[in-house]
Order: structure tokens, then sequence, then C-alpha cells
């Protein structure tokens, strides 16, 4: 008998053989690097606009430029757009070729568990992946060649976003399939989940509470998190669950072995247990600000003075959730007072979309901020405003920024020299090129 | 005594596709089952493999009970029409069968030379006629190791000589302790290589035993298998 591990070897390459004979894999190799070379490219160039270069803008537009914002989010970008609308094609191809060709059939009654084939699948559509990152890994190579800059943290964090993002589609593409009765059909369903993930964003943007919290976890929202410098615990584990209910569905579809009711009662469990899992997930609060420029925190003077604070503060807030007052709110001040004040609440007391005009309307607008019994009211959204509210309400003195050091910005104005010969004309040569040598081999072998 | 079904039903919804179904299969021998199109030979040969599930129904192994999901320690099912993993080579296919169940290597090939495969062994499954994925198919199933072997169909496409050989090739694996319950709607195939013969008609069991046994039963001491077919599915 075979250890395990030899057989997931056996396993994987299989899978790899049949990945690597897809067209689908080699089209979206084809088509990856000119759309990251496009991205790249626009992006250098507008870089280089904003840093001042070749009688663009002035130089203080060039202060606190991010190559995050600037570079790495619109080169990565490419991927967002190939994860949602070409990979998973190639994902559920590897699992509805099998069923469909019978091959399944004979897979079922091998050693090797169901378990055991699905991570084979899985691992493969990874490694597949993997190569159709050579060309963003290149843009990042172009990028230093320019004397660009690039923060470990914040471009790993990046990677990891655009990774879990994949591996998402993956379980999406793989459930689709094993429930599916062909790969047209499985298509059908995972575009089907990708439309109505947007309508979820587009019907939850200002409606707050449940929709909004769900909302924030569909995989292009999950995305953002990641390109704003954020590693936040409950978004890589939200996605996670979602990954493995997806594998974990497969599995009970794919045994045709069980009677229908048994498997409808089995992906009833596997759903029940995604959510139990998902609402834990939803729950955590850690997060970690990996951005250079610490868009994501407060200045560290002024965290270390919010740390001295013990008390638990409440925040009820007065601003319907399509308000952009509250949007700021959220995002310059709420969000990052919630990683230093763990204890924190915040009350979103005005509900309704006509949060304008619902009652108490004499109250819309207020922020209140509670600690130690004692309540302040703020309009603010502002930063600074909200800091000093809530010092006062301590008790404590502001802190000084002195000496504090300001980001200081990475302006580059640098031209993508060769990228234009490297993403339009060598990748896809490349991959023409592997891809009529590999099928004159397969055919010949 | 290797194999023992008795009470095996199945239907898809009002369909009754296998009703009461029961038999027994010996050691080393070549069982047929024969029956019409729809007389459900599939379904039977999918139930007993566990790949579908059973309504009601009980399978004895060696005298032990064996449950749907412990079925592929003993028996392996090749279905009829399939044609796996079409764009990779026989030569492949063969070794993959070969390490998955820890065979000896060279084992596939020499199965391919006895089918008369290795001029296809370079060959894609995908590229290959329906006789040739037939027989590569049959060298796969003569790679698992299990002591039981269910070929559904294993002589369609094949032409005269090469049902001949192959009847030759699944005639010596029970020297290998190997069983075969085989699927043939050929009813002259069927009279030729099985030792004892299952007719199926309507997803039950009309006959079980040897051409003389069926003949008796049927009450026609000289016909051949075919009106003795007729005669118990009349």
């Amino acid at each position: 008998m075979r250890s395990r591990l030899s057989r997931a070897v056996l396993l994987f390459g299989k899978e790899w053989r049949e990945l690597t004979a897809s067209r689908a894999f080699w089209l979206l190799l084809a088509i990856i690097g000119p759309l990251v070379g496009h991205g790249f490219i626009t992006a250098v160039e507008t870089y280089a606009e904003a840093s001042g270069g070749a009688g663009g803008a002035p130089g203080a537009l060039a202060q606190g430029l991010s190559p995050l914002d600037g570079v790495l989010v619109p080169t990565f970008g490419a991927y967002d757009l190939a994860v949602t609308l070409l990979f998973p094609f190639v994902a559920i191809r590897l699992v509805s070729a099998e069923k469909s060709s019978g091959a399944w059939k004979l897979m079922l009654q091998s050693p090797a568990s169901l378990t055991q084939m699905l991570l084979a699948k899985g691992a493969a559509l990874l490694a597949g992946w993997s190569v159709a990152w050579i060309p963003g890994l290149l843009a990042l190579g172009l990028w230093k060649t320019y004397g660009g800059t690039l923060y470990p943290p914040e471009t790993l964090n990046l990677l990891a976003g655009h990774l879990l993002h994949a591996g998402l589609a993956t379980g999406v593409a793989v459930a689709a399939a094993a429930l599916a009765d062909s790969a047209a059909s499985a298509a059908i369903v995972t575009l089907g989940f990708t439309v109505g993930t947007w309508a979820l964003e587009f019907v939850a943007a200002g409606r707050g509470g449940l929709l909004q919290k769900l909302a924030s976890y569909t995989p292009t929202s999950a995305l953002r998190v990641f390109e704003q410098g954020q590693l936040r615990l409950s978004t890589l584990a939200v996605t996670l669950v979602l990954t493995l209910a997806g594998f974990a569905l497969a599995a009970v579809w794919l045994d045709p072995r069980r009677r229908t009711v048994e498997r409808v009662v089995r992906s009833i469990a596997v759903c029940a247990v995604a959510a139990g899992l998902l609402f834990t997930s939803a729950e955590l609060r850690p997060t970690w600000d990996v951005s250079e420029n610490r868009r994501n925190s407060f200045p560290l003077a002024d965290e270390r003075a919010l740390n001295r604070i013990r008390q638990p503060l409440h925040v009820t807030v007065y601003l319907a959730p399509e308000d952009p007052r509250l949007l700021d709110l959220n995002r310059e001040v709420l969000s990052k007072l919630d990683r230093v004040l763990p204890g924190m609440a915040i009350d979103y007391a005005a509900r309704s979309r006509a949060g304008l005009f619902e009652g108490p309307a004499e109250r819309y607008g207020e922020v209140w901020y509670e600690l130690g019994g004692r309540k302040v009211m703020s309009r603010s959204a502002t930063e600074e405003i909200v800091l000093e509210t809530i010092y006062r309400l301590a008790g404590i003195a502001p802190p000084s920024h002195a000496g504090e050091l300001e980001y200081p910005g990475h302006p580059l104005a640098a031209r993508p020299t060769g990228a234009n010969w490297i993403f339009y004309v060598l990748w896809p040569l490349v991959v023409a090129l592997s891809g009529w040598v590999h099928f004159r081999h397969r055919s010949r072998t | 005594m290797l194999l023992t079904v008795q009470g095996l039903s199945k239907s898809y919804g009002r369909n009754h596709v296998l009703h009461d179904a029961g038999f027994r299969i010996f050691e080393n021998e070549v069982l047929g089952l024969i029956g019409p199109n729809g007389a459900g030979k599939t379904t039977l040969f999918e139930c007993l493999a566990g790949l579908v599930p059973a309504d009601s129904g009980e399978v004895t192994f060696r005298g032990q009970t064996l449950g749907a999901t412990h079925r592929t320690q003993a028996l392996f099912y090749l279905p009829d029409g399939i044609r796996p993993w079409e764009a990779q080579p026989v030569r492949w296919v063969l070794r993959f069968f070969e390490s998955l169940y820890g065979r000896p290597s060279g084992e596939g090939l020499e199965f391919a030379k006895a089918l008369q495969l290795d001029h296809l062994l370079q060959a894609r499954i995908g590229s290959l006629s329906k006789g040739e994925a037939k027989r590569t198919l049959l060298a796969l199933a003569l790679l698992t190791p299990h002591p039981l072997l269910l070929l559904d169909e294993p002589f369609d496409g094949l032409d005269f000589r090469q049902t001949r050989d192959v009847m030759a090739l699944l005639r010596t694996a029970p020297q290998h302790n190997r069983t075969l319950f085989l699927s043939i709607h050929q009813l002259n195939d069927a009279a030729r290589v099985c030792d004892r013969l299952v007719l199926l008609s309507r997803g039950a069991v009309v006959g079980e035993g040897t051409l003389e046994e069926l003949r008796a039963q049927a009450g026609k001491s000289e016909a051949g298998l075919e009106e003795v077919f007729l005669a118990l599915t009349a």
C-alpha cells in the first residue's frame, strides 16, 4: 500500500497534468500578462505624473505618495478580474471533466479518499494560480529596478489578500461544479454567485445593519481590506471558512454513494457549521495596520495616550448609513479607535435609510462619547477633534506630536521602461511557445 | 462462495429498476449477467459497487456482510461508455493506475501488450477508437487488485478477433484468483465466455446457473442461450 504522501504526490501529479491539459488554463496565462502589464504601465506613468515628473504635478502632491495605492493595487487589480471572470472556469473544468468522462467513477473506487482527491485538486489549482502570478511578480521586480520602493509587510499582505481571494473563488467553483450536472451549469452558478455578491454590495450600500455587515465580507470587499494595508483577522477567518465550506459542499455532492436526502442533510449541516464559524469569525476584533504610512492608525503618541484609558468607551452615532459623514467617521476615527480600544462599543442609533427625517430629528448628526459615566457630544468626523473630545472625557492631556516623523512618501518619476515588451510581447510569446511545446509533446507522448 | 446478493432493489421515483434481485458468485468463476436493454444491468452493477445507493438488499462477501462503503475493498466496477482522462496518453493512464494500486512497474505495459495496445501507448485516450478505448479500460481493470471484477459490456466495440483475444485474457485472469462478473448483451459471447449466467429481466433475476441448468429450468434441453433466455423471460 502506498504511503499517504506518495499517494498525495501521485494525485497532485494527475491534477497538474489535467490542469495543464486545459486550454482554459493556457488562455488564462496568456491573458493575465497583458492585463497585469496594462495595470502596471498605467500605474507607473500616473505615479510619475503625481511625483512631479515630466512637468507634472507640483512637489506638494508628491509628498505622501504610497506605492501601495499608486502601483501595487492597480497592478494586482488584474488578478481581481482574472479570479472573478477566468479562474473559476479553470477550476470548474478540473471537476466537471472527471464527472462527465466517467473518470470520477473510477477514482471513487480507488484507495484515495475523497478528501485526498479534493485536496489534490485544490493544490493543483493553487499551483496553477501561482504560475499566473509570475507577471505580477515581474511587475514588482521591474518596479524595484526603476528605483521604486516596496514595503514588505504591505506587499505581502496584498499578495495574501489576492491568494485568499483566489482560494475563495476556487471553493465556490469547485462546489458549483460538484452540485451542477455540467460545466456550463456550474459556470452559471459561479457567475450567479459573483453577480449576487455585487448586488449585495449595491443593495447594502448605505443601509447599515446586517446587510452592510454581510456585504463587508464579499470577495471584493474582503480584498479591499488588504488593499488598504490592513490585516483583519475577521476577514481572513471568514474568507477561509467560506473557502473550506465550498470544498466541504463539493465533498458532499461529489459522493454519489449517498442518497440525495442524506446529501441534502449533510449540506445543511455543512452550512450550519459554516454559519456558526462565520458568525464567530466575524466577531474577531484583532486588526493589524501593515501599511507603511500607518493610514489605518492614529499617530503613535495618540495610540500610547489612548492605551492608558482603562474604562470602556461607548459611542452613540446619530447618522444614517447612507450619510457620507458616517463613512468618514468610520474610516477616519471609529475603525482606528476600535483597534486601540478593544472594549469600545458603537451604537448606530439612526437606523433607517431616511435617517435625515426620522425622529428624534433634533439629534441627527450628533455623535455621543461616553466614558466613566460622563458624556460629551461632537458633530465632527475629524480625527484630531474627536481625539481631543475623548482626551477631555478621560481627563488625559493630549500628547505632544513633536519629533514624530511624518510619512515622507516615495515619489518616483520613472518611465515603465521595457514593460511594454515584457507584458505585451514577451509574456504572450512565452506562454504561446510553452503551450505549443506542451501540447505537441503531449500529442506525441 | 465469494459473494451473495439478496433482495437488492432500486427505484428512481416510480421507476423500479431493480426488484428483489438475488444471486451468488463463486470464487474464480466467470459469471455473466445477461438481459435486454433496460433490464437494470448497469444499475445492478452500480449498486453492487456501492456507487449508487440501493434501496434495500444485502451483499455478503466470503460470509461477511459488506456495507456499501466497503465494497471497494472487495470489487472493482468498470463502467461502460466512459472515456476517462481524454487528454492523457494511454501509457500515462496505465502507469497512473499501476502507481495508484501499488502494482509492479511494467504490469500495465504487459496488459497493454496482451490487449494489443502497445502501438497506442503514445496516443491520447480521446483519440482512441471505441474498441481501443475499451481495451485500455480493460487493462486498467486488470491492474486493480480486487478479487472480483465487474465489467459492464467488456466486448462492446471489439471485433470478433479482439473479442476472442480479450476472452482468452479474461479467462486467464481467474487463474490469478480473480472472479469476473460480466454484463454482456451479446448472448453468443456470453455463452462462450461465462461459466454461469444470471438472467435479468425488468429488474428481476429470472434465472441463474450454468447453461445446462438454465436449459433444465426452461425445459429446453437442446436449446441455445437465446432460446433459453426467451423462454425464461416470456
